[in-house]
């Protein structure tokens, strides 16, 4: 913990005060009173100016480092507008707002079909259904439940512990973020160790394809040319060769997920509308 | 020429033409309505009214704009722009001519953006971004009407697009990409017996209904449907913002008639005229009137459709898309699949799609007269009897 906060200092002073200002943004018990708004705005801020100077980020071109900020910038403003909005409609909207900064980061990292699913799952289909969902519920504007926050501080506690946990350890570990990368075999030996570290995907395939950095620097830095999974046919490749079973998983569990929904929602003659 | 001012000329001519073509679509479909319910049309403003559209344009933008007192200002605003801008977006990737024509002059290319891989599926993620508009434009409205229009387009909009990316799965299948300028080369390519229209009929008629449900034209236009809901989501709105939905939608048309003409109809080919062998000068230009004709044959199709069905109830617009074309798209892709994995004749497609269309059909037919006959008061139906037998007792009745 010590040498944590002597190495990092400021991506700690960056969350502590971020997650201050979201606290103080967030709409209290007291929905009549709000906080002034200009106060909590100053202090999300500075936090995030401090966290985002802490990461840091390697050389790159111009254009790559302006359309990264701004979508780097406009998803977390997006998320903390998101979480503080008094209107659930508006709520939605941010939200919408910062799946699409994502997506633009995605873009950015050369993935664009996980972009473009992305943005017709979330944005698409999700986020309408929840406006469809806010829409049909509160014809009469919102409840008075639904403008202030529950257990604000608690949630922003623990998010921010995360948060933290994940920019330190990505920081500390000095490793550099890895993709999966099918190479050669003869090249693997010296990068398998780090693999173990870094990779969150799960694969049994009976010869594990090797991952390894490629790419120099932290968390913020990005891919250069195209990587085998940067593209449709190698990204198919990937999904469906390396990575069936989890794939096939999921497809059951999500199956299975609909098929339960479908059986426990009551009939019509059970009184459904 | 550099790449960035091509690119940015292309943007310009696109921006620039979209909406005038967009006018003279109004105006189209305004004497073809005429036309096809034994009126004359718009007739007054130039010859022909041809002038009626200028007219109609400098109106709205002269309009009062009016804001009424009871919105949410900020969305209010920003949902017709949200919807021009999406539909705008859209057409980037759509081929709009020939692309890498080697008789074009270097300065004219077809297409904003080439070279897309993921090219179909950024038109789907666009696309669904478009109900935002409807969907805001609706709820900031603040009247009851444009929310009753907002919810009933983000229901349809939702479920509409499940069956237009599955429909054109086959096609991504058969194809092998996604990217539309391939799609397009492929059958070209081959000429009129390789156009996708022939293996895939069924999805061409599935792609083609889900995308007229997503641009909330008749007879899908449940979110606005004037009989019950005033104007649905733009009850409110006036002068040019309205305008603005307005051009997002004939803009959506216009994307819509193109991509089926490339996913499907083979996009510049045309036996004969212009085929891949084919060489003489000005070929380009024919290409390119080719597309556009095959896009502006969609047009009119869509604009008589809207005469001559019925707008559906609800329920029924809710059937067509989970009962009828999610499980038909899921069996064609299915179709698509064998073809592919065994290797048999492509032909085969064409008569398993009409096979599924046929049995789907049947079904369809059976599963409503067995829903019938369980509701109260249903008396069946008699069947009809052979002319001959029953012409001596008219006589009587």
């Amino acid at each position: 913990m010590m040498t944590w906060t002597q190495e990092h200092p400021m991506t700690i002073v960056g969350l502590v005060l971020w997650a201050v200002g979201i606290l103080w943004l967030m709409p209290g018990r007291r929905a009549s009173k709000p906080r002034p708004h200009k106060i909590g705005v100053l202090i999300v801020a500075l936090g995030l100016v401090t966290f985002c100077l802490s990461c840091g980020k390697t050389q790159s071109e111009l254009a790559d480092d302006v359309m990264f900020w701004v979508f780097a910038i406009g998803a977390l403003m997006s998320g903390v507008l998101m979480i503080t909005a008094r209107n659930p409609v508006y709520a939605a909207l941010w939200f919408a707002l910062a799946t699409l900064s994502t997506c633009g980061l995605f873009l950015l990292q050369h993935a664009p079909f996980l972009a473009a699913a992305t943005i017709i799952v979330y944005a698409g289909a999700v986020i309408v259904t929840f406006l469809f969902v806010i829409m049909l519920a509160q014809q009469s504007g919102a409840a008075g439940y639904d403008q202030r926050s529950s257990q604000s501080l608690l949630a922003t506690i623990s998010a921010f512990v995360l948060l933290g946990a994940i920019s330190l350890t990505l920081q500390s570990e000095k490793i550099d973020i890895v993709r999966p990368v099918v190479v050669a075999a003869d090249s693997s030996a010296d990068s398998a160790p780090i693999a173990g570290n870094m990779s969150l995907t799960f694969n049994l395939s009976p010869e594990p394809p090797v991952i390894v950095p490629v790419m120099p620097g932290n968390v913020m830095s990005k891919a250069k040319g195209k990587t085998p999974v940067g593209n449709l046919k190698g990204l198919g490749k990937s999904l469906f060769g390396d990575y069936l079973f989890a794939v096939e998983l999921a497809g059951t569990l999500l199956l299975v997920a609909s098929i339960g929904a479908i059986a426990i929602a009551p009939r019509r003659e059970q009184g459904a509308i | 020429m550099p790449e960035i001012l091509i690119t940015l000329l292309t943007i310009g001519v696109v921006v620039a033409a979209i909406p005038g073509v967009c006018n003279y679509l109004i105006l189209l479909e305004r004497k073809l309505s005429a036309w096809m319910q034994d009126r004359i049309g718009p007739n007054r403003v130039g010859p022909m009214g041809l002038f009626q559209p200028l007219a109609d344009g400098i109106k709205l933008l002269l309009k009062e704009d009016v804001i009424p007192p009871h919105v949410d200002k900020v969305l209010f605003l920003i949902a017709p722009a949200i919807s021009v801008f999406t539909a705008m977006l859209a057409f980037a990737v759509v081929p709009f001519g020939p692309v890498n024509d080697p008789t074009m002059p270097s300065f004219i290319r077809f297409i904003i953006a080439p070279g897309i891989d993921i090219g179909v599926l950024f038109i789907f993620a666009i696309g669904s971004l478009g109900v935002y508009g409807v969907v805001l434009g609706g709820w900031a409205s603040n009247n009851k009407y444009s929310a009753l229009g907002a919810m009933r387009a983000s229901a349809q909009v939702v479920s509409y697009e499940i069956p237009l990316g599955m429909s054109v799965l086959g096609i991504a299948l058969l194809s092998g990409t996604l990217n539309l300028e391939n799609i397009m080369k492929l059958q070209t390519d081959g000429g009129l017996l390789s156009w996708n229209i022939w293996f895939q009929p069924l999805a061409a008629l599935m792609f083609f209904t889900a995308s007229l449900a997503e641009a909330n034209r008749l007879p899908f236009d449940l979110a606005e449907c004037e009989q019950e809901l005033i104007g649905g989501w733009h009850t409110e709105y006036s002068a040019l913002k309205w305008a603005l939905f307005f051009l997002g939608e004939y803009t959506h048309m216009i994307t819509i008639s193109f991509l089926t003409s490339i996913l499907f109809l083979g996009g510049w080919s045309f036996p004969f005229i212009a085929e891949a062998t084919s060489a003489y000068p000005g070929l380009w230009l024919v290409k390119l009137m080719i597309l556009s004709g095959k896009a502006f044959f969609f047009i009119c199709l869509m604009i008589m459709l809207r005469w001559t069905i019925p707008r559906f109830r609800f329920d029924q617009l809710m059937e067509l898309a989970w009962k009828v074309m999610i499980p038909l798209s899921l069996a064609n892709l299915v179709m698509v699949m064998f073809y592919k994995h065994f290797g048999f004749s492509q032909w085969w497609l064409l008569v398993g799609s009409m096979a599924l269309f046929g049995a789907w059909g049947t079904i369809s037919a059976r599963l409503r007269e067995a829903e019938l006959a369980e509701r109260p008061g249903y008396v069946k139906r008699k069947k009809i009897a052979p002319a001959v037998a029953h012409a001596g007792h008219t006589a009587h009745h």
